[in-house]
């Protein structure tokens, strides 16, 4: 069999010119799925990083409730022993902090004019200790303790429509936790840009205390984990949800893929056009090297026709094509992943910025992630497309009739 | 004609071709038998139907009507594997222009037979190295086709068609493309292997050189014998004039 491998070896070297421009296409393809899939790549990782650090978390700790029905009021599927919960998880080994937030909504007005919010209340130092720190347009982060100020960030779009800006109050309106309506003077110490449009328009952040004080309730919407790593999400939501039992309140853990309902759908969208692309290249290297195998083919019509005359079995001329063709594929693959490496390193290298995609306020840096998933697929998809496309002159050359090769001039 | 004991024989073999509306008449009714260790040319001009014949004989293109038996069996009732079997087992082909396989070595060449059929790598060697000492290529095992001379590649295919120690060597045309000296040389070599290791040739020519060591001349022409100087049947003859005298 050594010889066979051999022979299909030193026969794809046989036409070097014509072997050079199959490993230039091959290589092509793979190199250009690596380009588009690296990039892809670090697009949904700096999404799932910006998406964590924005306030998401690598795990979320609700009351199990928060799932089950809708609240009558806000904060009624809230924990209530939430500092207990929180010193329990914050044990588990690669858990860097837990964070203790209320999630409400209510009304804002500068006297003048009013908005609906969607408010999140935090223990500002903790967040910045897990690395969840809002990213600023102007001015600064809450402070844990204020000069009986009640201190609040707002959104770009907020800012613009209310026409505030740092240093400026504000009112907020909410339903109390017995449906009460309350409100609460702020003051504006930094103006957040989250790279969401549509979460800038609605943006608000207070204090915890502030938030209970205007609530009126002692309760916190959910827990947020954060780790890390965010590869180790998995193994340390497997590691906290015994904890979670036994509590007087049922809890549940959600891991932040599945709250990241933006993240999942990008994902999908951007994972479907790779698809294509794939689908593409498959072809393009199915069809080109059915070419250049049938010229192969024609080429070594005597060659076959003497084999087949010697007794060898029709079926190991299908396999000596098909074994050419693979080897061709794996050495094309090689060439790609090398020659897409190292483009990758290049426009990494380079400093590449892109505008701003729809729904996001910020550019983004251009970078290829070295995949090592995205390379075996790659070569697996062209070493599969060349087999594939030596069939058919893998299947003529078995079939042709001896007298008539061996006379093939 | 003597028939028993024929490792070939050929017997009312028609072989046409179709062309456009009409068919080309190569071989017609053609018998012929041959005996093991027979040393046995083909002879005829262009189109007389030699290479036809070879063809047959090596199964490699199956006659219209008529059968081919070789070792008594009939090649026409095999399936196209069994053909194959035969092919590889039993019969060694000789080529005009060599056919040798280029990206192997001389050795590789004359392994391949040895390697289809399942030698081991320990028997594969040591046959290799007899085949290509009994074609005095021993030095040249480890050169590519395009490095060896004409000569050196018909013996090097010489080499490939004994190796696996079949019953029967063809060779269509086999001093074709040599010059004389090469031709000379090749003869011999065929000749000095029918006679050492007792293998039968048939070989398809028109090279006087190779007739002229030649004990057994079939003559074609238009896909008939027209003389057979078989030596034993010429000795048949003999001893009958001289009974009936």
């Amino acid at each position: 069999m050594m010889k066979f491998l051999l022979l299909a070896f030193r026969n794809v070297f046989r036409n070097r010119r014509r072997t050079v421009m199959t490993l230039l296409m091959v290589g092509g393809g793979v190199a250009g799925l690596l380009m588009v899939g690296g990039f892809f790549a670090f697009m949904f990782r700096g999404l799932r990083e910006s998406t964590i650090h924005n306030g998401l978390g690598h795990i979320q700790i609700f009351n199990a409730e928060h799932f089950q029905r809708d609240e009558v009021h806000v904060l009624d599927t809230g924990i209530s022993n939430w500092r207990q919960v929180a010193a329990s998880v914050r044990s588990t080994s690669h858990v860097r902090d837990v964070a203790p937030r209320i999630e409400f909504y209510g009304m804002l007005s500068n006297g003048q004019k009013s908005s609906v919010f969607m408010g999140s209340a935090v223990d500002p130092d903790t967040e910045r200790a897990m690395g969840f720190s809002p990213r600023l347009a102007s001015g600064r982060d809450l402070a844990t303790n204020s000069n009986g100020e009640v201190e609040a960030l707002v959104g770009t779009g907020v800012a613009r429509s209310m026409s505030v800006k740092v240093g400026d109050g504000l009112t907020i309106l909410a339903v109390t936790a017995d449906g009460a309506l309350n409100g609460l003077d702020v003051q504006i110490v930094g103006i957040v840009n989250t790279g969401f449009k549509d979460l800038d328009d609605r943006y608000l952040r207070i204090t915890l205390p502030s938030a209970q004080r205007l609530l009126q309730s002692d309760r916190v919407t959910n827990l947020v984990v954060g780790l890390d790593k965010t590869e180790n999400t998995d193994a340390v939501a497997a590691a906290i949800a015994p904890r979670l039992s036994g509590l007087s309140q049922q809890m549940t853990l959600k891991k932040w893929i599945d709250l990241a309902a933006y993240y999942k759908q990008v994902r999908s969208l951007f994972s479907g056009i790779f698809l294509f692309l794939g689908i593409i290249v498959f072809f393009m290297v199915l069809m080109a090297s059915i070419n250049t195998l049938l010229m192969a083919m024609m080429e070594r019509t005597r060659e076959i026709g003497t084999m087949l005359a010697m007794g060898t079995p029709r079926p190991w001329i299908v396999a000596l094509f098909m074994l050419e063709a693979t080897v061709t594929g794996a050495l094309g693959a090689a060439v790609g992943v090398i020659a897409g490496n190292l483009l990758g390193v290049a426009l990494n290298a380079s400093g590449l910025h892109l505008p701003p995609p729809p729904g996001l306020s910020v550019e983004m840096s251009f970078r290829v992630l070295h995949v090592p998933a995205l390379m075996i697929g790659s070569s697996i998809l062209v070493i599969v497309s060349l087999a594939l496309a030596s069939i058919v002159p893998a299947i003529r050359a078995s079939r042709l009739q001896i007298a008539e090769a061996l006379a093939h001039v | 004609m003597h028939t028993t004991d024929a490792l070939v024989r050929v017997e009312q073999v028609t072989r046409t071709f179709p062309l456009d509306h009409s068919a080309v008449t190569a071989l017609d009714g053609l018998d012929l038998a041959v005996t093991a260790g027979e040393f046995l040319a083909i002879s005829g001009p262009s189109g007389s139907g030699k290479s036809t014949l070879l063809n047959l004989i090596g199964c490699i293109d199956k006659p219209t009507s008529g059968r081919i038996l070789i070792e008594g069996v009939d090649t026409s009732r095999l399936s196209p594997a069994q053909t194959s079997v035969l092919r590889r087992e039993k019969i060694g082909f000789v080529f005009q222009t060599f056919n040798l396989i280029p990206v192997f070595t001389a050795g590789e060449n004359v392994e391949y037979p040895l390697l289809v059929q399942g030698f081991s790598s320990t028997e594969r060697r040591k046959r290799v190295a007899e085949a290509l000492e009994n074609v005095g290529l021993s030095a040249r095992a480890h050169h590519r086709p395009d490095l060896l001379s004409g000569g050196e590649r018909q013996r090097v295919a010489v080499a490939r068609a004994i190796v696996h120690r079949p019953s029967l060597v063809l060779a269509d045309e086999p001093t074709a493309n040599l010059d004389t000296r090469n031709a000379t040389q090749l003869i011999d070599l065929m000749r000095d292997l029918n006679r050492t290791l007792g293998l039968t040739f048939i070989f398809s020519t028109h090279d006087q050189r190779l007739l002229e060591h030649t004990p057994r001349i079939v003559r074609l022409t238009d896909g008939r014998i027209i003389s057979d100087n078989h030596p034993e049947r010429n000795r048949h003859d003999e001893v009958l004039a001289a009974c009936v005298s």
